[in-house]
């Protein structure tokens, strides 16, 4: 049987006390009588022990926690017993009744519920809840009139440390209409100010943060959490005064496969029978996949394309490996393992990002590739930029070559191909004097040989970066590692339709990572920014390509 | 005038000892029916108390007080002729059954199946799906009894056209009460009877009401009344049909004036009409305070009762003793008590045979199915090449054109090109050629050859005896067909409109669709009922419905429904080789539709839907005429729109192949029915019904497979109008469909 240890009275006067130390950990044997915390009260440090034998099934106090009397610290249980999530709220929902404190937040952040509101902050508790910090309070900017949207400090009148009383005059608050006094709702001690004179902010944001007493424990991320919460959706209804939530612990990720980009659909997900059905063979969670425009239900084939997508949560391919096994390294694999520890031994790194702008891009190379009886890959067109960007910044072709720096002879562009056998680079020799469909020929040729393992010496040599994709993947982002030998390599990520803000417009646009890893032996952090900057804009102007 | 109405209770009645001398009767033939008469008295007795006490379920019209007509009409006929019965038919039963007793015991077990079957237990006669209204043993010469009252009329008159058609020389006797003369059905059967000059005999048991009604006159100041002549008789003279009255209280009457009209209807294959005169001792049924006659009325014809009658009768004539008169009375008692222990002790009827015996179960060679689907998908591909050759040839005539084309076809395919009206003809011919058993009866279908021209020829070749043109009659032309398919022909009965089908209905379910399992399994119906529908003449709402989903809404029925000249011969002449009665639709704009057909003998099985066109974005379900629109809007749906429509013709509409349709939406994900019927409660949400619950063999079932939800079009909901724009308004058509679609595509 679930049984609940509760913070004992531990001197005649004691009404709280705070967790110093926490001596037991879940799934501890506790006998009756071993110490299971250190507790601080106004008057001394005291160990609190077992009243029962059991187990640890959950661990309600955190360490500086500051909890009243009789509030639950701790479960324990039978060896094997299955605590309920439902027997620790209902704790808790109990231990705030009982100690008139904040009141439990809800599970998740519930729109209707804006005083709830969880912030970002330390003290951790019970998993998959969230309890408020005992006897903080946050002061946010009150709707001094009707249409009182944002307003504007004019004056603070109060520092951190005053104590305050309910009624106080606090800020000076200019709004759209007047000029007004602000007063606070609550008695209490100053702990943190979150404004300044001369912020605009809107309604409910929040101002200041109370304590009850100057040395409740207020921890200074549970600050932070509070001041990038910004305003709340409603005020609470009596009092401007919120009582500050402090999310648990996070639930563990739910075990659903892959990335969880696409937010869940809350309600009820309306879909065909063959929509649902298709979705539970593939492992799809219906509630990830988008409605198309306009329509009323998902069907068959939303869920496919959303499982041919990587973002979705699909069922993984069938493992070929099984845990525990040997796996036999293949000379190809070897090779990149031991280039790879060379080149994080003796080339000294540096890495860029930039986002190119790929919209244009996109349509270019759908009207080339509409009848064109080789279609142009968006690598070939990297590999074109590439070139075109080492032929106006040569260093970034440069090796170490003693006391010198020696420049390539010819703009040579490695391409990472990922094959059955392994990952090989070979090269597109000559990259800038070839066209781009010429690249987009060699190229198809080079993953055709590499695939069926027909590379020859000449193809793998030299070299001066390496162009790497993973944007097929779904990989946003990515650092790559110099191919030893090159003075850098360029890491492609996948190409994502982003809002963008442009000429006081917010757009759609299709933007795509760029992660250069550079030889600081070679180039500096200026040139290749410039070599970057130039292949990112040579990309974003289709009309170098047409 | 032509006919004779002769009151045999003006003549003396010959003494039976007079009659034995003459070698007509035994003394011991006359004591056996006294027997009989007890037994029928004391069986009724029984089922009274029985009702009180509540285990005998249902209703139950007693027979007692009428014995004599039952046992005096039966002893009057021979084993092989057959009887028709009513819902009072306790006695009728009761007298037949022991008429075909070998013996003691199985005299006794005729009883017991009696007793068993009023109770609903396994052992009754009809296994219990009977009861009271629907006693009968149908394997030993009789044709059922019905519960519609005058319902049982036009099936005597087809048993009776049977027995002509295979010169049996057997007569049917047809029961029925004072009341049924009433309805359309007395009317129209006495009517085609005559006419058709079959042998048969109307009993006519006039006890004087008709529930509470009196036939004529009143005894209750209150009381209304049915008719404004006394005698029936009267009525059998307007149709040219001989009739007598005579004493129903005397059996010894009763057989002798039967027996004259069972001779005059074997000799002369006519029919004649006995009234008898008689009185039921209970109320209509066990509720029936019977407020509606006098005590003196019943006081005065209960001394007349038929026992006593005849009981005085032996004893006045000296041909019984007090003792030998008990010692029947007694026997007869035994026999019924033995009869209700049985029955009290015999088991219910196990429901999970619930739906045994609704249809004669049918299954087709695996060759025939595989042969029908290669024929099928290469008469479309004939029919194609035919209406573009059409197009293309040249030639001085539209016929000299059409004559080139079907050359073509039969060159390159092995097939001819014909019109739906002469598939149906050819089905006909073919199958009247092959069992002489098959016959046609219809209004105009003989000279006229239909109204649609689809039985023109058939007359000439197989003569007015095969090819019988009726009165306008649908309610006798439906009955007459399930009379003689209980007897054992085949006839197709072609009536003009499926609207007519309205007046046809009671004859096509009660009796043509329920007999068999009525009956316990022990009788067929295999009939065909061809009749046309849908719109496209402009003749509005009387001329232009499409029922169908009227009939599949009946256990027992086939409906089938064809669309092309292939699928219209093979079909129908699966229809007249089933033993399970079928529904033949046709629609009237497609008589002249051509289409290819093999050269060879074929049929196409029932049940069996047909993939008209195969397709992977939609399912589209239809049948008939409609499936002619399908096409043409899965062409352009095709060409234009990329959209690429299965097409899936029922054909039989019931039993429904929903397993070829559920295995196609598996497939498209998408269903749409296009019917021309009303859709409410119709044949579209049908479809889709069964699609949803289709059970496949993963586990899921069809409602899992949609992808969207199923639409339905069908007739608009109004009477069909006679405008053409509104006609075809009120139906889908090849513009509809496209749009349907294409919305059920794009959600
Ligand atoms: C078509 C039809 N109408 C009404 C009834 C209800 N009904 C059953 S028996 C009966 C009286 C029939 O009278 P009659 O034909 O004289 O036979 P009887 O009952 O007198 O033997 C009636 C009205 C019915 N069963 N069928
Ligand atoms: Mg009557």
């Amino acid at each position: 049987m679930a049984k609940d240890i509760r913070m004992p009275k531990l001197g005649q006067t004691m009404e709280e006390g705070t967790v110093v130390t926490c001596l037991v950990k879940i799934g501890d044997a506790v006998k009756k009588g071993d110490i299971l915390f250190e507790v601080e009260t106004d008057k001394a440090t005291m160990e609190v022990d077992s009243p029962a034998e059991g187990f640890v099934k959950a661990i309600i106090a955190e360490v500086g926690q500051t909890l009243p009397v009789h509030a639950p610290i701790l479960v324990l249980g039978d060896k094997d017993e299955v605590v309920p999530q439902s027997f620790i709220d209902s704790l808790l929902g109990g231990a705030a009744a009982a100690a008139s404190t904040a009141p439990v937040a809800a599970p998740t952040p519930a729109p209707v519920q804006p005083a709830t509101q969880p912030v970002a902050a330390s003290a951790p508790t019970v998993s998959g809840s969230a309890v408020s910090l005992a006897g903080v309070k946050v002061l946010r900017l009150q709707k001094l009139g009707q249409t009182m949207e944002e307003g504007t400090v004019v004056n603070v009148l109060i520092k951190t440390g005053d104590s305050i009383k309910k009624g106080d005059v606090i800020f000076e608050i200019e709004t759209d209409k007047a000029t007004m006094e602000m007063d606070s709702p609550n008695d209490g001690v100053v702990r943190a100010i979150l404004v300044e004179s001369g912020q605009t902010l809107p309604v409910h944001s929040p101002m200041v943060i109370l304590t009850d007493k100057a040395d409740t424990p207020l921890p200074q991320s549970a600050i932070d959490a509070i001041r990038s919460s910004g305003a709340v959706a409603e005020a609470p209804k009596a009092t401007a005064t919120t009582p500050v939530p402090v999310p648990a612990t996070p639930a563990p990720a739910p075990q659903v496969k892959a990335a969880e980009s696409v937010p869940l659909t809350t309600g009820k997900v309306f879909a065909t029978p063959r929509a649902k059905m298709v979705a539970q063979d593939l492992g799809i969670d219906i509630r990830r996949v988008p409605l198309a425009p306009g329509a009323a239900r998902l069907t068959e084939a939303d869920i496919r394309k959303a499982g041919q997508q990587p973002t979705t949560a699909t069922v993984p391919p069938q493992p070929t490996l099984s845990l525990g096994q040997k796996v036999t390294i293949n000379r190809l694999q070897r090779i990149v393992g031991e280039k790879m520890l060379q080149s994080k031994r003796e080339i000294p790194c540096f890495y860029l990002n930039i986002r190119a702008d790929m919209t244009e891009l996109v349509k270019l190379r759908e009207k080339l590739n509409k009848n064109a009886s080789v279609k142009i890959s968006f690598n070939d067109f990297i590999i074109k930029a590439v070139a075109m960007g080492l032929r106006h910044y040569p260093i970034m072709t440069g090796q170490l070559a003693g006391d010198h720096i020696q420049l390539a002879d010819s703009i040579d562009i490695g391409l990472a191909i990922s094959t059955p056998q392994g990952l090989v680079a070979p090269i597109v020799r000559d990259a800038f004097n070839k066209s781009l469909v010429e690249i987009a020929t060699y190229c198809q040729g080079l993953i055709d040989r590499a695939r069926s393992e027909k590379l020859t010496l000449d193809d793998l040599s030299g070299g001066c970066i390496t162009v790497s994709n993973l944007g097929g993947f779904g990989i946003d982002s990515f650092i790559p590692i110099v191919v030893p030998g090159q003075c850098s390599i360029l890491g492609i990520g996948r190409i994502s339709d982003t809002c963008v803000p442009m000429d006081g417009n917010i757009l759609i646009r299709k933007l795509m990572n760029l992660n250069l890893s550079v030889d600081h032996k070679v180039a500096n952090g200026a040139d290749a920014a410039q070599f970057l900057d130039f292949v990112k804009k040579t990309l974003e102007h289709a009309g170098n390509f047409a | 005038m032509s006919f004779k109405i002769e009151d045999m209770r003006k003549k003396a009645v010959p003494k039976i000892g007079a009659l034995i001398k003459k070698g007509a009767l035994t003394a011991d033939q006359v004591k056996d029916w006294l027997r009989t008469m007890w037994e029928i008295r004391y069986f009724e007795d029984r089922v009274y108390d029985l009702l009180g006490q509540n285990i005998i379920k249902g209703a139950s019209h007693l027979y007692a007080g009428q014995e004599a007509v039952a046992v005096g009409s039966i002893a009057a006929i021979e084993i092989g002729d057959v009887i028709g019965s009513t819902h009072r038919g306790h006695g009728h039963c009761g007298a037949i059954g022991n008429k075909y007793a070998q013996d003691e015991k199985a005299r006794q077990d005729h009883w017991n199946r009696m007793m068993a079957e009023l109770m609903g237990k396994q052992t009754g006669y009809c296994n219990g799906r009977g009861g009271s209204m629907h006693i009968a043993d149908v394997k030993n010469g009789c044709l059922g009894s019905t519960g519609i009252v005058g319902g049982n009329i036009p099936t005597a008159v087809g048993a009776a056209l049977a027995e002509k058609h295979k010169k049996t020389g057997k007569v049917v006797l047809s029961f029925f009460g004072d009341g049924s003369t009433n309805t359309g059905s007395f009317h129209e059967s006495m009517n085609m009877a005559s006419v058709m000059k079959v042998p048969m005999i109307a009993i006519v048991e006039n006890n004087l009401y008709g529930m509470s009604v009196p036939f004529y006159g009143r005894s209750i100041e209150s009381a209304g009344c049915a008719a404004n002549i006394e005698n029936i008789a009267e009525r059998a003279a307007a149709y040219g049909i001989p009739a007598k009255i005579v004493d129903g209280m005397d059996v010894i009457s009763v057989y002798l004036a039967v027996k004259e009209a069972v001779e005059f209807a074997r000799e002369k294959c006519q029919m004649s009409m006995v009234e008898t005169k008689c009185y039921r001792w209970y109320g209509h049924s066990r509720s029936d305070a019977r407020e509606y006659r006098s005590k003196e009325e019943e006081k005065m014809w209960k001394e007349r009762d038929p026992i006593t009658v005849l009981s005085r009768k032996l004893k006045e004539e000296e041909l019984a003793t007090d003792e030998e008169l008990e010692a029947i009375r007694v026997q007869a008692l035994k026999t019924i008590d033995t009869a209700t222990d049985f029955a009290t002790n015999s088991p219910w009827p196990d429901p999970k045979d619930l739906a045994k015996d609704v249809y004669v179960e049918e299954s087709y060679p695996a060759e025939v199915v595989a042969k029908d689907k290669e024929y099928s998908s290469k008469a479309m591909k004939a029919t194609e090449t035919f209406e573009k050759l059409m197009k293309t040839l040249e030639g001085k005539t539209k016929k000299e054109i059409s004559e080139k084309a079907r050359a073509a076809i039969k060159a390159d395919f092995g097939m001819d090109v014909i019109a739906i009206k002469d598939a149906l003809i050819a089905a006909q011919a073919e199958e009247m050629r092959r069992d002489p058993n098959v016959i046609i009866e219809g209004e105009d279908v003989g000279i006229y050859g239909g109204a649609y021209s689809a039985t023109k020829g058939l007359l000439a070749e197989f003569g007015k005896d095969r090819v019988i043109d009726t009165a306008i009659s649908e309610a006798a032309i439906t009955g007459c067909a399930v009379g003689a398919a209980i007897r054992g022909i085949r006839p197709i009965a072609e009536i003009m409109y499926v609207d007519f089908i309205t007046i046809s209905m009671d004859q096509l379910m009660h009796n043509g669709a329920f007999n068999r399992y009525m009956f316990g399994g022990h009788a067929k119906v295999p009939m065909v009922l061809r009749t046309e529908g849908g719109v496209g003449r402009c003749i509005a709402a009387h001329h232009s419905k499409s029922l169908e989903p009227w009939l599949v809404n009946v256990p027992g029925l086939y409906v089938v429904m064809p669309s092309t000249p292939y699928d219209a011969k093979g079909l129908l002449k699966a229809a007249i080789r089933s033993d399970n009665p079928v529904v033949y639709i046709e629609h009237k704009a497609t008589y002249g539709q051509m289409g290819a057909l093999p050269l060879d003998e074929y049929i196409i099985p029932l049940g069996f839907a047909d993939i008209k066109r195969p397709g992977k974005d939609v399912t589209i379900v239809s049948y008939s005429r409609q499936i002619m629109f399908c096409l043409a809007a899965a062409k352009e749906l095709a060409d234009k729109h990329g959209i690429d429509c299965e097409v899936i013709d029922l054909r039989t509409l019931k039993p429904m192949d929903a397993k070829t349709v559920a295995e196609s939406v598996r497939k498209t994900g998408r269903l749409m029915t296009v019917c021309e019927s009303f859709c409410m409660a119709g044949m579209g949400p049908e479809i889709v019904r069964r699609v949803i619950e289709y059970p496949f063999e993963n586990g899921r079932t069809g409602f899992d497979y949609l992808d969207a939800a199923p639409v339905n079009l069908a007739a608009a909901d109004v009477p069909p109008p006679m405008s053409e724009p509104l006609e075809n308004a009120s139906i889908p058509t090849p513009d509809k469909i496209v749009a349907a679609v294409q919305k059920l595509v794009r959600k």
